[in-house]
């Protein structure tokens, strides 16, 4: 089973690593968000008498990036039905879960690999420093990936619709993105918006990065390191159980059987 | 329970809602067998593929496959066979040799035994040179090939395929073929596929029918082909009802297929020349020949058994010649 395990990860950082073009888009999207996006809110703060808005964004921007790739690795699982590596999944000798709980560590590796290779970029660009908690820098970035891997494999197992990549955009990407304190700090969203943001397990990961990247942030993290790592491992634990629990019921296994082994003809 | 049978089903059965996929099917497959599943779309083929690998559950009836029951030790079952589907299980972006070493990892064997496994199934199926190659760029015939390597990479002692010839040209027909009988004479694996080119279930030990979701006849093929009749009369003609109540009288009722009569036969009843003569109003061709698999489908169908006996074919009436 152990082996079964590292040749699933195995292959999905393989993949990665050879989608170099994916690998780079992946990159591009959050320099936009910094040059563009932060550039014009830093000159609206600055006029307003407040800077550093760009580094302010470099927790969201590493969460970001762990957000995409965290995410849509997991599910890419159930969405790709073109996918052979389902049928190979399936039919070897390995629990339900185990296949789906293996898929999410490979997912949460991608997400790391390319939150690093940001913050390489951001160092060598000058927008990150030194970490002020290396350690707690890795581990947040770790339980960000996590936290999306394990979102992205509860939307895979519950999905029938969210096949259109715009569908999971809009009602789980952007939602989960914006209500998060990556842009702007939770403490000032009107009630509603709050509460959508203490409920999203997103926040708490973003939030501990600014608690461990340093000093230099216009704001001040919102929770503390304790209530954010207890939030995301909550949610992740109740995310993979009931993911787990739905994926090896017939039913659900069934379709899943069915529109993965059925000949296209019928 | 513990069985010497690869694989035993006892009324197996699946519906989903209404809709019957196969209605209590009663299979016992030997070790070392090379059997085939032969009926048309919808017949119940790939669901008892389905249901064999436990990739579904059953709705009724149970099963074992290599003794482990499909619904109590799913792994252990899923241990002991290989799987191929009528759509590649492979990873289009990794190279032939490591979806193989992915397979063979999957199965938890160690890498130098997956290693070496890999590439002896790539010499087996005559894709050494495209060891490299990434599955994306291999032609279908080839992809099949290695899908079926990919199947037994495991060493499993049963090997189940759902339609492994198809969409693929005669001569990557033929050799997927040759690689199925290496398959089982080198590596004694149990072969059990499912199959619309019934020319091919010539050279199995065993075939069965199905139809709606049950099983309509089985048997060797070479049982199944003698117990229909000496021969087969064939009378192509633009008037098949004319013909064939002119006919009927000598020869039973045939079975009509558009525009061609077939009738089951003895050698010694008929003349050809005669016949020729006296249909040459209606007939445009009168051939006379052995039956085939192709036959006994065809009248397997037509007249499919209320229970169904060992080897039992059709109507009484049919001459013994194999």
């Amino acid at each position: 089973m152990r082996r079964a395990i590292a040749a699933i990860v195995a292959r999905d950082l393989k993949r990665m690593l050879r989608q170099r073009g994916r690998l780079v888009s992946s990159m591009v999207r959050p320099l936009i968000w910094l040059f563009v996006i932060g550039t014009g809110f830093q000159g609206m703060l600055e006029g307003l008498g407040r800077g550093g808005y760009q580094r302010f964004l470099v927790p969201g921007l590493l969460s970001m990036v762990v957000l995409f790739g965290s995410l849509l690795a997991s599910l890419s699982m159930i969405y790709d039905k073109e996918s052979g590596v389902m049928r190979m999944l399936i039919i070897a000798p390995l629990p339900r879960a185990v296949v789906l709980l293996a898929r999410t560590l490979g997912a949460t590796l991608i997400g790391i690999c390319q939150a690093l290779l940001l913050m390489l970029i951001l160092f060598a660009l000058g927008y990150l420093g030194v970490p002020r908690d290396p350690a707690l820098c890795a581990l947040g970035l770790a339980a960000q990936a996590l936290v999306c891997a394990s979102l992205g494999t509860l939307i895979a197992v519950f999905s029938k619709a969210l096949e259109d990549f715009a569908v999971i955009m809009n009602f789980v990407i952007f939602p989960v993105f914006f209500l998060s304190g990556a842009l702007y700090p939770i403490e000032h969203l009107p009630d509603v918006l709050k509460a959508v943001a203490l409920a999203n397990p997103f926040s708490y990961g973003v939030d501990l990065l600014k608690h461990a990247l340093g000093p230099e942030a216009l704001f001040d993290p919102d929770f503390s390191v304790g209530k954010d790592l207890l939030a995301m491992l909550t949610f992740v634990v109740l995310a993979l159980a009931v993911a787990c629990r739905r994926f090896s019921q017939a039913p659900v296994f069934e379709s899943l059987t069915r529109a993965f082994t059925a000949p296209k003809r019928h | 329970m513990s069985t010497p049978a690869a694989i035993l089903t006892e009324g197996l059965a699946k519906s989903y809602g209404a809709v019957v996929a196969l209605a209590g099917l009663d299979l016992a497959i030997e070790a070392g067998q090379f059997f085939a599943l032969l009926g048309r779309n919808g017949s119940g083929k790939t669901t008892t593929l389905q249901l064999l690998s436990t990739l579904l559950r059953p709705s009724a009836g149970r099963a074992w496959v290599a003794g482990n029951d499909i619904l109590s030790a799913p792994l252990a079952v899923r241990r002991h066979i290989g799987m191929v589907f009528q759509e590649p299980a492979l990873d289009r972006n990794l190279t032939a040799m490591e979806n193989l070493r992915f397979a063979g990892a999957l199965s938890g064997h160690n890498a130098r035994t997956v290693r070496e496994r890999a590439s002896a199934l790539l010499q087996l199926f005559g894709l050494t040179d495209a060891r490299d190659t990434p599955v994306g760029a291999l032609s279908g015939g080839m992809r099949r090939a290695l899908d079926i390597a990919r199947g037994i990479s495991h060493r499993p002692r049963i090997l189940l395929l759902d339609e492994p010839t198809i969409g693929l040209d005669v001569q990557n027909r033929r050799a997927i073929w040759q690689h199925l009988g290496r398959l089982r004479s080198e590596e004694g694996t149990t072969l059990l596929l499912t199959t619309h080119h019934l020319e091919e279930a010539a050279g199995c030990d065993r075939v069965a029918f199905m139809s709606r979701g049950r099983l309509i006849g089985q048997g060797s093929p070479n049982e199944l082909v003698g117990a229909l009749g000496e021969y087969v009369l064939e009378v192509e003609t633009e008037s098949p009802a004319e013909t064939a109540s002119h006919l009927r009288p000598r020869f039973g009722e045939p079975l009509v297929e558009g525009e061609r009569l077939l009738f089951r036969v003895a050698g010694g009843a008929v003349s050809l020349d005669h016949l020729t003569h006296e249909l040459r109003a209606h007939a445009r061709a009168i051939r006379l020949r052995r039956p085939d698999l192709n036959d006994v489908y065809l009248w397997i169908h037509r007249d499919p058994p209320d229970d169904h006996p060992e080897g039992g074919v059709g109507p009484e009436g049919a001459a013994g010649a194999s």
